[in-house]
């Protein structure tokens, strides 16, 4: 049976951004089994990422499941924490993966599902895929927002502790005995909001490491969307006016209708 | 089948059939399945009271006679009935019984004076007026035989000669009793003259016949668009209250009442409420109840913004300061919160699904065109309001385009009406 629901904190909503994606490699690619098994073409990683910046995502994530297509071997791969949670594959086909998160256990909440479609070949504008295939690496992303509505107040605890930040600190030692100091060291302040610009991640490059996340993107993103708002605006303006005119038109029949 | 008695019958030839109480008469088999025996009539059951004459007979004469109708002297032989009793009504040959029938139809007569003075008319010579009554006349006024009967070296439709005939009538019933000394009766005939309109008998008789020859599809289409009209009809109420909310949404609304009774905190919260309790009866919601800045009254907007940010937030039960809720993710959600874990890149993807395809199809569209990439990836507050923002106006768009598309219709129709 269930533990009795601890009380929760009223009003209140935490928010993690973490990132779901995978990369794709054309093989023969180093990280992977060579040769690599037939009729495989390409090497992929499908992954949950907390933020290079963020704090760590064991926090509240304590398992992931995979399930990879069917015709998989142990098509479902479960992978607990601590480990980064990434399943290593070969294959040919793109498909859907559904993932399962389990949460931590403070938080009383059941895991839920997202989905995330795996992209093998380049894709975007030309020079996107140019680069793409020259790079050799494909790598599809999306920032995800779990919320945690009105979470339990261990729940609360655990995730605004500043320890969350510690898995970006480097340790310090002060001589033994002592608790070792963790300093920052690295560009960007460990938050759990965006970054502000984009940088380089603690495991990589750019894109794969998640460090293009950052409030510039979000700029260009907000600055899309403002446009297509304006546009909308505009279309609607344009709906008036015409739904102006036929009103007079109907005014103009009605009298006519009544002369007649 | 095989009855009893034919088997009997084969199988004893000289075997004689017997009446069998329970079948009245002979059966043809039995009779047939004997050939070499002669036919034995089967006595009846029951006996037929022999003929007797009821009564006298009627005499009947066979004569010739002129049917009193007829203008032709014609002779005809007919049985003829002779009193039956002498004393009964008045026999009339039966030929007479259809004199009742025949109706004289009185057409008014003119001279040459009056014709000239007051009849003339510009298609129309005297002859072939002249030839109208008299055919009238003879035709006993029943016009498929006049049309027939009239002839002329110019075709002339049956309402031509009916709107000819009708207005002599009518010009001369005005000569002869001036209006105003027309009794009731007579002013209603001169009325019913004087309003023919032979155009559109022309067209009544046509749509008359049209409707006669319809085909069978054309009888189910214009049942179902009859059905559709009254469903229309029905919900003209419906659709114009629509029509005037959507209106009125687009419009800055006027303010009708003053807007001082509002400005204290109190009062705008029972507003508040009130505006919710409203929203909440109508079919689509439009307020959300979540942030108090979507709330806005058409009044004062000074008054307002004092009160709003003097409405007391909820007790918070987390005292951290400001940039460790920013470090931490931590948001003090205003009202309703859903329970559990949520994902915020759902509500850039939700909202674009509707509940028919075609409107899917419709909003997917509509984005595409504006701009709005179909996958965004980044689902932080901002983009996630920025991207409610746009669909709410989009959908003010759709309901726009909806009730255009109605009222488009609406004026087709009637623009076509007039035009008839």
């Amino acid at each position: 049976m269930a533990p009795t629901t601890s009380k929760r904190v009223r009003n209140t909503v935490v928010r993690r951004h973490f990132i779901i994606g995978n990369e794709a490699h054309v093989l023969p690619h180093p990280s992977y089994p060579d040769p690599p098994p037939d009729g495989h073409t390409k090497g992929w990683k499908v992954f949950v990422r907390p933020l290079p910046n963020g704090p760590d995502i064991t926090t509240w994530l304590k398992k992931v499941q995979f399930k990879l297509h069917h015709t998989y071997t142990d098509a479902s791969r479960t992978i607990e924490a601590p480990g980064p949670f990434e399943v290593l594959e070969t294959g040919y086909g793109e498909f859907g993966v559904e993932i399962r998160l389990y949460f931590a256990s403070e938080s009383g909440e059941k895991a839920v599902y997202r989905e995330h479609y795996l992209v093998l070949a380049p894709y975007g504008s030309d020079e996107q895929k140019a680069k793409q295939e020259q790079d050799n690496l494909v790598v599809a992303e999306k920032l995800e927002t779990v919320e945690f509505n009105e979470p339990t107040t261990d729940f609360f605890k655990t995730l605004t502790s500043e320890d969350q930040f510690n898995w970006l600190k480097v340790k310090k030692g002060r001589g033994k005995g002592k608790k070792p100091d963790f300093v920052f060291e690295g560009e960007v302040e460990p938050s759990a909001e965006l970054a502000e610009k984009p940088f380089t991640g603690v495991s990589g490059v750019g894109a794969g490491a998640g460090g293009a996340w950052s409030k510039v993107y979000e700029d260009q993103v907000l600055r899309g969307l403002a446009q297509s708002a304006a546009s909308l605006e505009q279309a609607v303006e344009e709906e008036r006016r015409v739904m102006e005119g036929r009103r007079k038109r109907m005014e103009e029949l009605g009298v006519a209708v009544g002369a007649k | 089948m095989a009855t009893g008695s034919d088997i009997r019958a084969a199988l004893a030839s000289d075997f004689t059939p017997t009446v069998d109480p329970l079948r009245a008469a002979p059966t043809p088999t039995a009779a047939r399945a004997t050939p070499n025996q002669p036919r034995t009539r089967q006595p009846r059951l029951h006996k037929k009271p022999a003929l007797r004459n009821r009564g006298r007979a009627a005499h009947w004469t066979y004569d010739t006679s002129t049917p009193p109708t007829r203008r032709d002297r014609l002779q005809v032989r007919q049985w003829r009935r002779a009193a039956p009793s002498a004393d009964s009504t008045d026999v009339e040959p039966p030929a007479s019984k259809f004199a009742k029938y025949d109706v004289k139809a009185e057409a008014p007569s003119y001279d040459d004076e009056t014709y000239a003075q007051h009849l003339n008319h510009p298609d129309w010579t005297k002859e072939e007026t002249d030839l109208l009554f008299a055919a009238y006349e003879e035709c006993n006024g029943k016009w498929p035989v006049v049309v027939d009967h009239y002839e002329t070296s110019t075709h002339r439709s049956m309402e031509e000669l009916k709107s000819r005939l009708y207005s002599i009538s009518a010009t001369l019933l005005n000569l002869q009793t001036p209006m105003t000394a027309m009794t009731a009766s007579e002013y209603s005939t001169y009325e019913v003259l004087k309003s023919f309109d032979p155009l559109k008998e022309a067209s009544r008789k046509k749509l008359a016949e049209g409707h006669l020859r319809r085909p069978r599809n054309e009888v189910d289409e214009e049942t179902v668009l009859l059905s559709e009209l009254q469903r229309i009809m029905l919900h003209q109420q419906t659709l114009d209250s629509e029509r005037e909310d959507l209106r009125r949404r687009l419009q800055h609304p006027v303010a009708d009442q003053n807007g001082y009774q509002y400005s204290t905190s109190q009062a705008l919260t029972t507003l508040w409420q009130q505006l919710l309790a409203a929203d909440r009866a109508k079919k689509t919601q439009r307020l959300r109840p979540l942030e108090i800045s979507g709330s806005r009254p058409s009044q004062s907007a000074a008054s307002i913004a004092d009160a709003t940010s003097a409405t007391p937030q909820t007790a918070q039960a987390v005292d951290m300061s400001k940039q460790d809720l920013l470090r931490f993710g931590v948001v003090q959600a205003q009202e309703k919160l859903p329970t559990g874990i949520s994902f915020a890149s759902d509500k850039l993807s939700k909202p674009r699904v509707a509940k028919s395809s075609l409107q899917t199809d419709k909003i997917a569209a509509t984005l595409a065109h504006i701009g709005v990439p179909e996958l965004i990836p980044l689902p932080t507050p901002a983009v996630v309001e920025q991207f409610e923002r746009i669909m709410a106006k989009m959908q003010t768009l759709l309901d726009l385009r909806k009730v255009a598309e109605k009222e488009e219709q609406e004026l087709r129709v009637r623009s076509a009406e007039l035009g008839v």
